[in-house]
């Protein structure tokens, strides 16, 4: 039985239905159109299906369709600012080449940007620790690394700073 | 796709009635263990009783007595805590380790002790703490010890139609410390081989007034190395005495071969794993 789930998508109201078997990653790709997030393990182990949920970093591939209701939820599609200005984490990530097939990159930059929204000087570790549930399997992750650390002076305005 | 009807209560009466009056519904909160088992058709409910917006079940309350965990507090709301950080490292090193982030913040504690899991990392420190389950159910409320929540791998001691509602962590007395050490073969998104927890404390002369070790994935269900806690009470804590205790902690485990590790290993390592604990708690010495 279908229910209709209102929440907020990437800063827009949605309502769109939804079958309680549903994931919310099965509705943000097949019903809301939403291509970023991936589905690479389906279990909840890989990261590639990260999305915000209210601002928290989920396993969107676990996360009840039907939990949605209410909360606002950021994809990668609703990272770049007016215009369509790509967020300093993307640059970064593209800068510092932390991008090669592509299939990680919509979790990866989302945990990301879950850390630097509440720890905006994070240490390796920190950022080590908010990125272990998205497993990259070209870059060896040390240019994710500098990305993310790159994009969090660049957001704290850092003097001579550049992406 | 098996389906169900998801259910979404958001006062604790209203999700016990619906346990009560549905056949075959489970409760569920972060639904990283639920989801799971239901997309690898180890579980088929009929329906799933979410508690997320349960009024009341969720947070953690500090008071000089110690904590009360509701039973569907996050993950991640213990690692992001400073209370427990401070008060009850052992607590906070254990939730840490759950998974990743993104799991850790839907993921409960309340779930994860649900689950037993002889694996449950969340389990073993609350051993070492004393905790205390309280759950609600048509019966009404009662309260026991957390050890006896665990009836084997997978099964707890929660009645039909009852619920966990809350975890209370008393505080640690003066003197106390303790750790767990979750052995990985990877750093994050991994089941322990092996999870040790000890906790001591201590009084002005270094004898041990009270001793706790526990142990996840060395037997059916997360547990308490008693002979090795014996061995430790009123005797000061010296790289000798917690030798012989890890000794008998490492003899007395159900160590199983799994694919993850072998007993041999398993049982090598509570041996290991023991003293390195105490080291890290600052009760020994390095």
């Amino acid at each position: 039985m279908d229910e209709i789930i209102r929440f907020t998508v990437n800063g827009e109201a949605a309502a769109v239905r939804a079958r309680p078997e549903w994931s919310l990653l099965r509705l943000l790709r097949d019903e809301v159109g939403l291509t970023g997030a991936k589905e690479g393990c389906g279990a909840g182990e890989c990261g590639a299906c990260t999305v915000l949920v209210d601002g928290a970093a989920v396993n969107s591939c676990l996360f009840p369709a039907l939990e949605a209701e209410g909360k606002e939820v950021v994809t990668i599609e609703g990272l770049a600012g007016p215009g369509g200005k790509p967020h300093p984490l993307q640059e970064a990530f593209v800068r510092h080449g932390a991008v090669q097939c592509g299939f990680c990159t919509p979790g990866m930059v989302l945990s990301a940007k879950a850390l630097l929204d509440r720890v905006p000087e994070p240490s390796e570790e920190e950022v080590r620790t908010a990125l272990a549930g998205n497993l990259c399997r070209c870059t060896g992750y040390n240019q994710i690394l500098e990305a993310v650390g790159a994009a969090s002076r660049q957001l704290r305005g850092e003097e001579g700073s550049h992406v | 796709m098996q389906t169900f009807t998801y259910l979404r209560p958001e006062t604790l009466e209203e999700a016990l009635a619906l346990l009560a009056e549905r056949e075959g519904a489970v409760p569920v909160a972060g639904a990283t263990d639920v989801w799971v088992g239901v997309q690898a058709k180890k579980l088929a409910p009929g329906a799933l009783v979410s508690l997320r917006r349960v009024a009341g079940l969720r947070g953690i309350r500090e008071g000089e007595g110690g904590l009360v965990l509701g039973a569907t507090t996050t993950h991640a709301e213990i690692e992001d805590s400073a209370a427990v950080r401070e008060r009850f490292p052992a607590l906070h090193r254990a939730c840490s380790a759950v998974g990743s982030r993104q799991v850790r913040n839907v993921g409960t504690v309340g779930g994860n002790l649900c689950n037993a899991a002889p694996s449950a990392d969340s389990a073993v420190p609350l051993l070492l703490y004393d905790a205390v389950c309280v759950a609600r159910g048509p019966r009404g409320e009662r309260s026991f010890p957390v050890e006896e929540l665990f009836l084997g791998p997978g099964k707890n001691a929660l009645a039909a139609g009852e619920l966990l509602t809350e975890i209370r962590v008393p505080a640690p007395a003066p003197g106390t410390h303790g750790d767990y050490w979750k052995l990985t073969r990877r750093k994050a998104v991994e089941l322990p081989i092996l999870g040790v927890g000890a906790l001591v404390t201590l009084d002005g002369e270094g004898t041990v007034r009270q001793a706790r070790i526990a142990l996840g994935v060395a037997g059916p269900t997360p547990l308490r190395a008693r002979e090795a806690e014996a061995l430790l009470e009123g005797r000061p804590l010296t790289r000798e005495s917690v030798g012989e205790a890890a000794d008998a902690a490492a003899r007395g485990a159900q160590v199983r071969d799994s694919w993850r590790g072998q007993a041999w290993y398993r049982r090598e390592m509570i041996r290991v794993l023991i003293p390195r604990v105490l080291e890290r708690a600052g009760a020994l010495a390095g």
